[in-house]
C-alpha cells in the first residue's frame, strides 16, 4: 500500500479516536462538562495524538532504514565475478535499481520469471525495450545478474512495504485502543496534550538544527576527502587558481578569496552609503505620505532574482562602465569587471542595509530626539550625534548582513564579473583593477561541479572546501556581528 | 526720590522674561490651549499645576517653540521673550531652544558618556575655544546640578549607567550646560523615588538665583515648596494664576479650590 494510504487511513483513524474519546469522556462525566478535569476537545485530541505520533514515526523510520537494509544485502547476493571491468558496485547497483524501479511500472505478466531462474537473451532484451516504452533508457542490455538482483530487489521491497503497512496501521490501532481505554473523566488529558505540543515544538527546533548539522557534516566529509587528495597548505596559501580535469591543478583559495572580498567590498561601498541616507531620510525627514510610498518602492529592489541583476549588470551596467570610465582611463577594455558586479550587487544590497536600518531608527525613542533639540541642536545635528550612535550596534548588524549575502552572491558574478580568477603572477596592478574582470568562490563551486564529472577527484571534491571555508567566514562575520551587537548593548543599556 | 527708586526697582523685578498673549494651540482639530495669557517673571520659579490632560506640557513647549517637531500642531498668539516674538519668521527656533532649555519628564541621557553629555549643547553651539574651557564649562553644570562629587571619577562612563535621579541631575546639568536663560521643567521628578526628589527641588532653589524656572508638576506640595507662582490650567484655559502662597491658602476661582483639595484631578 503507497505511504499515502497509510496516512490517509491514520488520519481517518485519529479523526475516529477524536470523537471516540470525546464522547467517553462526556459519558464517563454524566454529560457534565463541569465534572471533567479537562475540556472534552483536549480527550479527543489526547487520542488523536496517541494514534496518529508512534505511528507516523515508524512510518517515518521504517522508509528512511528499508532501503538501506534491502540494497546492502542484495548487494551481498551479488557476485564478486560480475564486478569489474568498467563497472563498480555503486553503478551496478544503480541499475539494480532503475531496473526494478522499471518492473515495479511494468507490472505484467513478464515477471513470473522466480529470482532463482536464468532469464532468457531474448526475454532481457525484450525487457530493455519495455522498460524504455516506460521511461527506464538503459544503455546496455540487462545483464542476467542484473536481471536477478533487481527481481529480489523488487520482491523485499513489496514485502517490507507489506510488512510496513501492517506494523504501522497496527500500532496506530493499539495507539488508539490503549487511550481510548485510559479516557474517563478524571484523565489529565489537558496536560498530557499539553506534553505533547511541546514535544512537537521541540521537535521543529531539533530538525532544523539537526539539519544544520547535517549540512556541515557532509560538507566536513567531503572536504576531508579532499584534503586527503589535495595538501591544505597548497589550498590555503597557494597563489594559484588553475584546474585541470586531467590532474596536475592548482586548486588554491586565494585567488577566489581575493575576487569574493574586493567584489564584496565595493558592493558594500555602493550599498551601504546610499542604504543608509536613504533610511535616514525615510525615518527622519520624510512625510508619513512619502513614506508608504517609498519604502514599499525600495523594498521592491529586494524582491528582483538576481538572475536579472545579472542581466542588467551584462547589457547595461557593464558596457556603460567600460566605454565612459575604463576605455578613456585605458585602464580595461572588457564589460565584465569587479566594477560591475560590486556596484549591481551594491544596488541589490540597498533594501537590506535601508530597510533594516530604517526600523532601528525608528526604534530610537523620540526622548532621545527631544532631548537634543531640547538643547537647541538642529535636525541633522540630532541625528549625527544622538540617533545614528544610538542605532549603531543594529545598523553594524544590517551592514555584516548585508556583507554575508553579498559574499554568497552567485549569479550577478557570473554575469558581471566574468568566470576567470583572479591571477596573482600578473602583478598587483591587475589585482586591484576594478575594470579586470575577476571571479569568486561561489562561481567555482558551481563550475567546478557542473558538467560529467564523478565525485572523485580533486577538482570536484574542491568545491566542498571551497563551501565550507565559505561557510565559516560568514558564520565568523555573523558571530562578530552579535558581538558588536552585544557590546553596544551592554555599554548604552 | 525715595518712593521713586524704589518704584523703579518693582518694575525691574516685575518685568516679565516671557509674556504670552491671547496663545491657542490646536492638535489637528483638538483645541489643547484655549486663549492662555501669562506673565512668567525673571529669577522666579513658575509653577504649572492641573489635572492630566490640561495642557500644561502643550503650554510649556510652546515656549521653546518644541511643539514645531509636531506635525500637527497649530499655535496662534503671541510669546515674548524679552520683548521679542518668538514665533516671528525671522527667530531660529533652534537659536531660541539654546536660550530656553528643557528638562522632560522621564530622564533621557544620550547613549554617550556622562561628560560628552554635558558637553553636548557647549560643543554644537561653539561655546568653547578649546578643550580646557569644555571641561570647566562641564565641571561647573555638573556641580550646579549638584552631580559633580558623585561622577567626577567616572565622567566617561556612560550617562545611561546612572541612577535614576542621577540621570535626571545629568539631564539638569546638561541643560545647564548651554547657558539658558529660562529652564523648562516637564514633571521632573515624576519618576523619581523621594530622596533624588529632594535633591531636585533644592537644585531648583538654587538655580532661581540665575534663570527663570517654569515647572509643570502634579504634586502640589512641591509646587508649594518651590515655585513663586503658580498657574492652575484646567480643560486648556488658564483659569488661575498668582503668587503661589496666595492660590494655596486663598483661591480665587472655585475650579482651583476643588482641584488643591483634591475634588477634580
Ligand atoms: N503630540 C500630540 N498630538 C496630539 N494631541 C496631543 C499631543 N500632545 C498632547 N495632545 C493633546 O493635548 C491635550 C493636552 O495634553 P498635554 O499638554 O500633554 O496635557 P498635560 O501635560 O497637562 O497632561 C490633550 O488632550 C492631549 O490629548
Ligand atoms: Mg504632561
Amino acid at each position: 500500500m503507497p505511504a499515502l494510504w497509510i496516512v490517509a487511513i491514520l488520519l481517518a483513524l485519529a479523526a475516529a479516536g477524536y470523537l471516540a474519546g470525546r464522547a467517553r469522556a462526556i459519558r464517563s462525566a454524566g454529560g457534565d462538562r463541569r465534572n471533567m478535569h479537562s475540556l472534552p476537545s483536549y480527550y479527543g485530541a489526547n487520542v488523536a495524538m496517541t494514534v496518529l505520533i508512534p505511528a507516523l514515526g515508524l512510518l517515518v523510520l521504517w522508509s528512511l532504514i528499508q532501503p538501506s537494509l534491502i540494497e546492502r544485502s542484495i548487494a551481498d547476493d551479488i557476485p564478486a565475478a560480475a564486478i569489474g571491468g568498467d563497472t563498480t558496485l555503486d553503478l551496478m547497483m544503480a541499475d539494480v535499481r532503475r531496473v526494478a524501479g522499471g518492473l515495479d511500472q511494468l507490472g505484467t505478466p513478464t515477471l513470473i520469471t522466480k529470482p532463482a531462474e536464468a532469464p532468457s537473451e531474448e526475454f532481457l532484451s525484450g525487457l530493455r525495450e519495455d522498460l524504455g516504452s516506460v521511461g527506464v533508457a538503459l544503455a546496455s542490455d540487462i545483464a542476467p545478474g542484473v536481471f536477478r538482483a533487481a527481481r529480489s530487489y523488487q520482491l523485499a521491497e513489496a514485502n517490507g512495504r507489506f510488512w510496513m503497512t501492517i506494523a504501522v496501521l497496527g500500532v496506530g490501532v493499539l495507539g488508539l485502543a490503549a487511550a481510548y481505554a485510559v479516557t474517563n473523566r478524571e484523565f489529565r488529558a489537558r496536560n498530557v496534550v499539553e506534553r505533547g505540543i511541546l514535544a512537537g515544538l521541540i521537535l521543529c527546533a531539533l530538525i532544523a538544527i539537526l539539519t544544520t548539522l547535517g549540512i556541515v557534516l557532509s560538507m566536513l566529509f567531503e572536504t576531508q576527502n579532499f584534503f586527503s587528495q589535495y595538501s591544505w597548505t597548497e589550498f590555503f596559501f597557494g597563489l594559484e587558481w588553475a584546474p585541470d580535469f586531467r590532474g596536475n591543478s592548482s586548486l588554491s583559495i586565494i585567488p577566489l578569496l581575493w575576487g569574493t572580498l574586493y567584489i564584496s567590498l565595493i558592493a558594500l561601498l555602493v550599498a551601504v552609503p546610499i542604504g543608509l541616507f536613504a533610511a535616514i531620510y525615510l525615518s527622519e525627514y520624510a512625510s508619513p505620505r512619502m513614506r508608504t510610498y517609498a519604502k514599499p518602492m525600495i523594498e521592491v529592489l529586494a524582491g528582483i532574482p538576481t538572475i536579472v541583476y545579472g542581466l542588467f549588470a551584462l547589457i547595461t551596467v557593464g558596457p556603460i562602465l567600460r566605454d565612459y570610465f575604463a576605455l578613456p582611463m585605458g585602464i580595461g577594455e572588457s564589460a565584465s569587471s569587479v566594477a560591475t558586479a560590486g556596484v549591481v550587487m551594491g544596488v541589490m544590497l540597498i533594501p537590506f542595509v535601508s530597510s533594516l536600518s530604517d526600523d532601528i531608527i525608528n526604534a530610537v525613542p523620540q526622548a532621545m530626539r527631544d532631548g537634543s533639540f531640547g538643547l537647541g541642536a538642529t535636525h541633522s545635528e540630532t541625528i549625527r550625534q544622538v540617533v545614528i550612535p544610538a542605532a549603531l550596534p543594529g545598523i553594524v548588524g544590517a551592514i555584516l548582513l548585508a556583507a554575508s549575502r553579498a559574499i554568497g552572491e552567485t549569479m550577478i558574478v557570473v554575469l558581471g564579473a566574468g568566470a576567470a580568477a583572479a591571477q596573482f603572477n600578473r602583478g598587483l596592478g591587475e589585482l586591484v583593477n576594478p575594470f579586470e574582470a575577476m571571479t569568486t568562490v561561489t562561481v567555482k563551486i558551481v563550475s567546478q561541479l557542473t558538467g560529467d564529472t564523478d565525485f572523485a577527484s580533486p577538482e570536484t571534491l574542491v568545491a566542498f572546501a571551497l563551501g565550507l571555508t565559505l561557510f565559516v567566514i560568514t558564520l565568523g562575520l555573523n558571530v562578530l556581528a552579535l558581538y558588536i551587537v552585544r557590546k553596544y548593548r551592554e555599554q548604552y543599556e | 526720590m525715595n518712593d521713586l527708586a524704589l518704584a523703579a526697582k518693582t518694575e525691574a523685578a516685575l518685568k516679565p522674561k516671557i509674556s504670552a498673549k491671547g496663545v491657542d494651540v490646536y492638535y489637528a482639530d483638538n483645541h489643547a490651549i484655549k486663549n492662555v495669557d501669562v506673565n512668567i517673571l525673571d529669577k522666579t520659579v513658575t509653577a504649572f499645576i492641573g489635572p492630566s490632560g490640561c495642557g500644561k506640557s502643550t503650554f510649556l513647549r510652546c515656549l521653546n517653540r518644541m511643539n514645531d517637531t509636531i506635525d500637527i500642531a497649530r499655535i496662534e498668539g503671541e510669546i515674548l521673550l524679552d520683548g521679542e516674538d518668538i514665533y516671528d519668521p525671522k527667530v531660529d527656533p533652534v537659536q531660541l531652544r539654546a536660550k530656553v532649555g528643557m528638562v522632560f519628564q522621564k530622564p533621557n541621557p544620550f547613549p554617550k558618556s556622562i561628560f560628552d553629555n554635558v558637553s553636548y549643547g557647549p560643543r554644537i553651539h561653539g561655546m568653547a575655544r578649546n578643550k580646557a574651557e569644555l571641561e570647566e564649562i562641564v565641571e561647573s553644570a555638573l556641580r550646579r546640578a549638584a552631580l559633580w562629587d558623585e561622577v567626577k571619577d567616572r565622567l566617561l562612563a556612560p550617562g545611561t549607567g546612572l541612577s535614576g535621579g542621577q540621570q535626571q541631575r545629568l539631564c539638569i546639568a546638561r541643560a545647564v550646560a548651554t547657558a539658558p536663560e529660562v529652564l523648562l521643567m516637564d514633571e521632573p521628578c515624576s519618576a523619581l523615588d523621594p530622596i533624588a526628589t529632594a535633591q531636585i527641588e533644592e537644585l531648583i532653589d538654587e538655580l532661581r538665583q540665575n534663570y527663570s524656572l517654569v515647572i509643570v508638576t502634579h504634586s502640589m506640595q512641591q509646587a508649594a515648596r518651590v515655585s513663586q507662582k503658580t498657574a492652575f490650567f484646567h480643560l486648556g484655559n488658564l483659569v488661575e494664576y498668582g503668587e503661589t502662597g496666595h492660590i494655596f491658602t486663598n483661591p480665587e476661582d472655585s475650579r482651583t479650590e476643588a482641584y488643591i483639595t483634591g475634588r477634580i484631578g
